[in-house]
């Protein structure tokens, strides 16, 4: 074979020339066009005219006469000024010029300028926006055969094989094409009974019933959801800056549903861009346009709203280009694209479909900035629905009173120093989401004639020994000692039950967050015999007597007393009482502050403190209201502006709590139950249109804030019209548009990634690009069948998918000739099958197959899996709520790696390693390296070795002799039956880690120790481990991790 | 794109063995043999894996390698480098309007009422024979001045730290394209068949304010092949993620498991001829390799008394930027192309007197450590080190303004970055800022022309530079004309 190769080498110039050269005239569009555009089209391109330069993309523009000089003349490369160009020495005179940094035309490309131009120099319109041809090309015809349909795909292939003298490989072995077809149809391998099966059946159709079955598989719609995932960059974290976790996962389930029950993928198209448009949408078609809110958003303080605003639409368009149809649009976003006929303008016409979408560009570092959908039974749904009714009556019926009330309070200056006094606690504590349901009298409050009461109805029983704690607030603000601090209880003493003491303290946090962090507290404060109430010490502080029994008293702790410096952020306080009984009422602060540091009295101050904390999980603010508080001010409607407003001086404005605490309560175990509701249901981001479009400019040089000439929404010039539903075009109007009948690039770009998923490249190898600067297509015709054929099937993604998966192409060996190699080393001919590396997910997801740990549950909130320690730390900003990685337990660390949480600023370790993109950006094809940190990662991923050993337990509980064991673990890796030679290595690798384990028995008991689940405690450990180590080698070697 | 062409393309990306130009597979599987049997025994020179693109390096290189110190979050300029004495009159004056001409700022300050003038609490001397002004906050810099180019007139597009760190590794503020060392990766290949080309470090720092986030991506391929992302070493845990074997399993075991794994996958190839199996019998091994070499560069214990005195006290503690000094330094003798080393902890909106006094002694001492050592050791000739924020900081005060507490907001249009080694002139300041370190007066260099710079003393003229990506060729210095800095060349 060596020998042979060599002899190859002379002659492999003649075999390329024979192979790619057959056909006679020179093809402008294959041979002419990717040479024109390399290296012309930067200058003499579309927007040549504006630089006063010719054109050369255009026949009109190469033949016009200039001065007199023509750069084409058709049939006379002498005359032609191009030619004469390309072949000049002359500094002056050659093309391209010295500083466009280009080499000149190498020998080859300036012949097939010249043929090209004796021949006639023959313009074509690029190909991938010329119609689709109506009804289809036919296929030519057919060498080979198999069934009804996929053979038009053979009869394409051959047609570019015959010429070479090639024809299609023999199909692959039964048991690889098996394991090829699982693969590629569910991201998981075959099990041995799905093998044996499939071996089994004789029948002629067996195959196809295999491809049908699979496709019924709920794995199928797994698989194929994540490559659009990759597309559309969904993540779980907002991406930019705090990078916190984002909800949106019912979109990624929406897509494998989608998949699933073979949604068409016109209305897959439709309901992703426009689901919110459609007429009564559902809550599955809003759950689509998730698609929408799946770009990167930030908070980060400083930002610009317009700049983030211009920067989230951009990032739409470029994904809607590069996912459906196949541009860079990115290039015309500060100038008209140089290679294709996308004008700048066109580029914010396309901008313009996005900026009437609601969302605000600061995403808040909430998991759900608005707009969103809850998602929860229809009995939650309504119970939301009752507490919003419910508190909305509440406020009207309280409006006058706040109004009045609010009026009569005069507002400090901002910069002057204020005193006033906050009523905490008054028929009630103040209720929070995580108790409001238990009620004040649950909670020792007491109501009746026999009660003592300084105001309201109720007043709190306390009988000691005891500890009371009393919180301040429901979370909607954060509380800080400013100037000085004093917490007042109304104490009402039993004549009867006269307790020897009662203290006071602090109640102080780091994170304010009501009842749950509260990290320490501040000395004590007592009044009568401190040694009752606890042993004396530094923290504790006597203030006086207690006063007299039988009637209400205001006891008042200082602040500075108890030790809060400036700045402490406090919670609440802890009453004590050493024995006895005692009635308080009436419970609260008086604070001294500075009206615009402090968030109860300055609005402005309560936005920025909700606003710079990144901490909103706990907060107790409703969705809506947090939103609001998100949003740029200036982006607020008035309605929105006095929605705040109502609300800052209703709930949060301190003054005020004072004096209407107790009328307040009940509208406040409202919004905590309202609270409660929203943060039990999962929610997901949808696009909601704004009732007024943002204007769209075209943005001088793609800067946010220079605006050229105003543009309406509208679609590229050189591509179909578009339909308009109304004078301005909506995104349901593009949505339409996109998937039309004449839209050329659509059909073509979404076969295209089909054919790339299942053949390992595509027909056109650069999916995110058809245009000029794109590889030309290898099998023009065949994609455009394919592409009509799609449509006209009414864009049924299983029927694609059962056509390319039937044909002889795909069935073909991998296996191929020194001799093939050599002619076609990147298989553009498809001659052969395709090998490739399995994707990242479908490595992690196979070895929890084999180690029979891989949990089949669809859907859900994502998951966090093993990963090394400390990979997100050296990274995460330190208030993020992504900071530490805390991985689950149980059956969440073996859920396929669709479901694990992917953080964009650090994607999951084990599947960055293997070419996993970082989902920042759309993603239609992923690299796919071989690199050592792959060799690592499989050797020692924990979650690796962990399924080679629980693997390893399940192969040695066969109750089989050794080399049958052997066999069935190397055949359920790699679905083939080893090699005498492989069965004789196999042995070895058992015996060699035997032996070595032999010596180390402590070694063994360790490597058992891999993993969360806990082995097998029958099976010896050195056996067991040798073992593992052996379901090592398999998972690791080459076969195992390539589709072959 | 001519078949041909593509088709010897495809051959170089998988070029296996420098020596044997197109080597075909079956030729290479019988070179591979031996060297399969040599690596088990660690013996013997193994020809580099990843050659330089062919015509790289483009010209004779002064540098073969990059240091880059990324001071995260944006140090102040005029607390370090750019003296500005005319300020103390100005104290608590408003910014003139003339200067700010209506720039941009973030809209942390946009809402201030006033733009006061607060003028660096800290004194400047000038040092060495270049007289170069260095603040009291970098005493050991201060000594380096003789040996790098400082340059104050390095200004940025973005103005938040997300978008600035983008732009400042990729040339791109939009995520998705390739980090300086990724590139540097592709173009000059790796000298070392043990490590990675490029390595990140993330050392720990000390400000107290809220730290920026990092991002994967400021040392991620993009568009490149992905071998040229950066792998970052990490003080806790495995130095390199899944580095070390799995509990139980020594390296024999791993030998022995290599062994089998080397033979079932020649037969693999023998079976497919597909040259990735090649490959990645070669990256196994690599993998093998680096178990030793990762915890051999991660032990300090052969470092003498004196070197590590070089770099402070803190050298010996994991994690610290003088560990990572020192690292970078081990990782410029193994000839790992590109060290980044990521320091966190700059953004100073306030307290920015206590805080950047908490920063430099993070890294003052190291820095002079890292530079002294490398000259000693004749390794600065060779190595180029860049120390540089994603910006600077305002000479306006971000909220209080007090006679000792002041706080500064991002500042895009001038921030000082020095240079050391391979290829930059010694002892010398560039550029010049006006009075109030707000604009460029003299000598601007936009970020890319910093980085055509740093290519052109690795020997590469960031002109020619491109990856076809999108339809385009992309460059790490962008489509508008860049300049290499030549004033600061040596």
């Amino acid at each position: 074979m060596n020998v042979r190769a060599l002899r190859w080498l002379p002659s492999l110039t003649l075999i390329l020339q024979a192979a790619f050269s057959a056909e006679g005239t020179v093809s402008f569009n294959e041979q002419i066009r990717p040479i024109l555009s390399d290296n012309c089209f930067s200058c003499h391109g579309t927007d040549a005219t504006h630089r006063k330069k010719r054109r050369l993309d255009t026949p009109e523009g190469a033949y016009a006469a200039r001065n007199e000089i023509r750069a084409i003349v058709p049939g006379d490369p002498d005359d032609s000024d191009l030619w004469l160009r390309i072949t000049s020495t002359d500094e002056d005179e050659m093309m391209p010029p010295k500083d466009s940094n280009k080499p000149p035309l190498t020998k080859a490309q300036r012949d097939l300028i010249k043929r090209w131009i004796e021949e006639g120099a023959v313009y074509q319109k690029h190909w991938a926006f010329e119609p689709i041809a109506r009804p289809a090309n036919p296929p030519p015809p057919a060498t080979a055969t198999r069934g009804a349909g996929p053979e038009t795909i053979d009869a394409f292939v051959l047609a570019k094989l015959a010429p070479r003298q090639l024809a299609l490989s023999p199909e692959a072995p039964r048991e690889i094409l098996f394991r090829r077809l699982t693969l590629d149809l569910t991201g998981l391998p075959p099990t041995p009974a799905e093998l044996d099966a499939f071996l089994a059946d004789t029948a002629p159709d067996a195959y196809e019933k295999a491809v049908d079955r699979l496709l019924a598989s709920p794995r199928y719609g797994e698989h194929f959801a994540r490559y659009w995932l990759d597309a559309v960059r969904y993540a779980d974290t907002h991406g930019l800056h705090f990078d916190n976790i984002r909800s949106i996962w019912p979109y990624r389930d929406w897509v494998v549903a989608a998949f699933n029950r073979n949604l068409p993928f016109n209305q897959f198209t439709i309901e992703q861009l426009a689901g919110d448009l459609l007429p009564n949408p559902t809550e599955s078609q809003l759950i689509a346009t998730g698609y929408l809110r799946s770009n990167l958003t930030t908070h980060e303080g400083g930002s610009i709203t317009e700049e983030l605003i211009a920067r989230n639409t951009a990032d739409r368009v470029n994904t809607t280009a590069a996912a459906w149809l196949g541009l860079t649009a990115s290039c015309a976003s500060c100038h008209d694209h140089k290679f294709d006929p996308l004008t700048q303008k066109e580029y914010y016409q396309l901008g313009a479909f996005f900026r009437g979408l609601e969302d605000r560009g600061w995403d808040g570092n909430v998991a759900l900035p608005g707009p969103r959908i809850l998602l929860g039974s229809p009995a939650q749904l309504a119970q939301l629905d009752r507490v919003a009714a419910e508190l909305a009556a509440r406020e009207e019926a309280l409006a006058d009173l706040t109004t009045k009330a609010a009026a009569r309070v005069p507002m400090p200056k901002s910069s002057e120093p204020a005193m006033y006094e906050v009523v905490w606690a008054d028929d009630g504590d103040a209720p929070t989401p995580e108790d409001f349901q238990t009620s004040p009298l649950e909670r020792g409050w007491r109501e009746g004639e026999a009660v003592p009461l300084v105001s309201g109805h109720r007043a709190l029983r306390i009988e000691g020994p005891i500890q009371r704690d009393v919180f301040f607030g429901s979370g909607d603000v954060a509380l800080k000692m400013h100037q000085a601090l004093r917490a007042f209880v109304h104490v009402h003493l039993d004549p009867a039950k006269r307790p020897k003491a009662l203290s006071i303290e602090f109640l102080l946090t780091e994170r304010w967050s009501p009842r749950r962090t509260v990290t320490k507290k501040s000395r004590r404060l007592v009044w009568g015999d401190a040694a009752a109430v606890g042993p004396a010490g530094d923290d504790t502080v006597a203030v006086g007597s207690l006063p007299l029994a039988g009637n209400y008293f205001r006891l008042e702790a200082d602040g500075a007393l108890a030790g809060l410096k400036l700045d402490d952020a406090y919670t609440g306080i802890r009453i004590s009482l050493s024995d006895g009984a005692a009635w308080c009422d009436n419970i609260g602060t008086v604070v001294e502050s500075v009206a615009e540091k402090d968030p109860l009295l300055s609005q402005v101050a309560w936005r920025t403190s909700v606003r710079q904390d990144s901490g909103f999980d706990h907060v107790a603010l409703p969705l809506e209201i947090l939103d609001l508080l998100q949003a740029e001010k200036s982006t607020l409607s008035p309605a929105e502006q006095k929605r705040i407003q109502s609300w800052y001086r209703n709930y949060v404005f301190g003054p005020l709590r004072g004096a209407l605490e107790n009328k307040l309560h009940a509208a406040r175990a409202l919004i905590a139950e309202q609270v409660w509701i929203e943060k039990q249901l999962a929610g997901s981001l949808v696009a909601r249109e704004r009732a007024q479009p943002r204007e769209s400019h075209v943005l001088l040089r793609g800067q946010y804030d220079q605006l050229g000439e105003p543009v309406q929404p509208d679609t590229p010039a050189f591509l179909p019209p578009l339909q308009r539903s109304a004078s301005r075009a909506t995104r349901l109007d593009l949505a339409r548009w996109l998937v039309s009948a004449e839209n050329p690039l659509v059909p073509r770009v979404v076969v295209n990634r089909f054919w790339q998923q299942l053949f390992g490249a595509g027909i056109v190898r650069t999916p995110e690009d058809f245009g000029t600067q794109g590889e030309p297509p290898g099998h023009r015709e065949l994609l455009d069948w394919l592409a009509r054929d799609f449509m006209d099937q009414g864009w049924n993604v299983k029927r694609l998918v059962r056509l390319l998966v039937t044909s002889r192409a795909y069935c073909q060996d991998s296996r191929c000739s020194p001799m093939l190699y050599e002619i076609d080393p990147a298989n553009r001919l498809l001659g052969r099958a395709s090998r490739f590396r399995l994707d990242a997910e479908i490595i992690r997801d196979q070895a929890l197959v084999f180690g029979g740990l891989l949990v089949e549950q669809i859907g859900g909130a994502p998951v966090k899996p093993y990963q090394p320690d400390n990979v997100w730390e050296p990274v995460a900003f330190t208030g993020s709520n992504t900071r530490h990685y805390q991985r689950d337990t149980g059956a969440a660390l073996y859920r396929r790696s669709l479901y694990t949480l992917w953080k964009r600023t650090a994607p999951p370790a084990s599947l960055a390693t293997f070419d996993a993109p970082s989902r920042e950006a759309f993603c239609v094809v992923r690299q796919r390296s071989n690199t050592p940190l792959q060799a690592l990662a499989l050797m020692n991923d924990v979650q690796q070795f962990e399924a080679a050993r629980t693997f390893a337990a399940s192969v040695l509980a066969r109750n089989e002799p050794e080399p049958a064991r052997l066999a069935f673990a190397f055949r359920c890796v790699t679905a083939r039956v080893p090699s005498p030679r492989e069965r004789t290595l196999l042995a070895d690798a058992l015996n060699t880690q035997r032996a070595r384990l032999a010596a180390h028995p402590a070694a063994a008991e360790k490597v058992l120790t891999n993993g969360d689940s806990p082995p097998p405690p029958h099976l010896p450990p050195g056996e067991l481990a040798a073992w593992t180590l052996l379901v090592t080698l398999l998972f690791n070697l080459d076969e195992a991790i390539n589709r072959n | 794109m001519n078949p041909a062409h593509s088709y010897l393309n495809h051959l170089t990306r998988r070029q296996f063995f420098a020596g044997a130009g197109l080597a075909l597979g079956g030729v290479a599987l019988n070179l591979l043999a031996p060297r399969l049997r040599a690596a088990g025994s660690q013996v013997g020179p193994v020809a580099p894996v990843y050659p330089p693109l062919p015509g790289f390096p483009n010209f004779a290189p002064k540098a073969k390698r990059i240091i880059y110190l990324h001071m995260n979050g944006g140090p102040s300029q005029l607390d370090t480098f750019d003296y500005k004495p005319a300020l103390q009159a100005q104290f608590n004056q408003d910014l003139p309007s003339s200067v700010r001409q209506g720039q941009r700022i973030t809209t942390m300050t946009s809402g201030q009422a006033r733009f006061p003038v607060a003028p660096s609490l800290f004194k400047f001397a000038q040092h060495g024979k270049a007289g170069t002004w260095v603040s009291e906050l970098l005493p050991w810099t201060a000594k380096l001045v003789d040996d790098i180019t400082v340059v104050r007139t390095v200004h940025t597009n973005a103005i938040n730290h997300d978008p600035a760190c983008t732009f400042l590794m990729t040339g791109s503020e939009i995520p998705g394209k390739a980090s300086l060392g990724s590139w540097i990766s592709y173009g000059l290949g790796s000298e070392s068949n043990d490590l990675p080309s490029f390595v990140v470090l993330t050392p720990k720092w000390s400000g107290k304010a809220p730290a920026q986030a990092l991002f994967t991506r400021m040392w991620s391929c993009g568009f490149l092949p992905g071998r040229h992302s950066g792998v970052a070493l990490r003080s806790q845990g495995d130095p390199v993620l899944f580095l070390e074997n799995p509990a139980g399993v020594d390296r024999g075991m791993r030998r022995a498991m290599l062994d089998s794994l080397g033979e079932f996958n020649q037969l693999a190839f023998e079976r497919y001829n597909d040259p990735e199996t090649l490959t990645r019998i070669a990256q196994y091994e690599m993998a093998f390799r680096m178990q030793t070499s990762v915890p051999d560069l991660t032990d300090f214990a052969a470092e003498s008394r004196a070197t590590l005195d070089l770099y402070g006290p803190e050298v010996t503690q994991p994690g610290t930027f003088a560990a990572s000094c020192l690292l970078a330094r081990r990782l410029a003798e193994r000839n790992v192309r590109c060290v980044q080393i990521l320091h966190r902890g700059w953004d100073q909106h306030s307290n920015l007197p206590s805080d950047h006094r908490l920063q430099c002694q993070d890294v003052d001492h190291a820095c002079y450590g890292l530079v002294t050592d490398l000259k000693q050791r004749g390794l600065l000739d060779d190595t180029l080190v860049v120390w540089a924020g994603e910006f600077g900081r305002t000479v306006y005060s971000q909220g209080t303004l007090t006679q000792v507490n002041y706080g500064r907001d991002h500042h895009p249009r001038c921030f000082s970055v020095w240079l050391a080694g391979g290829g930059v002139k010694r002892g010398i300041v560039y550029g010049e800022t006006d009075d109030f370190s707000y604009n460029v007066v003299r000598d601007p260099v936009s970020l890319y022309d910093l980085n055509a710079t740093l290519l052109h003393c690795l020997g590469i003229d960031h002109a020619k530079f491109t990856f076809k990506s999108q339809g385009l060729d992309q460059r790490l210095t962008g489509v508008e004309p860049a300049r290499v800095v030549s004033e600061i060349l040596a």
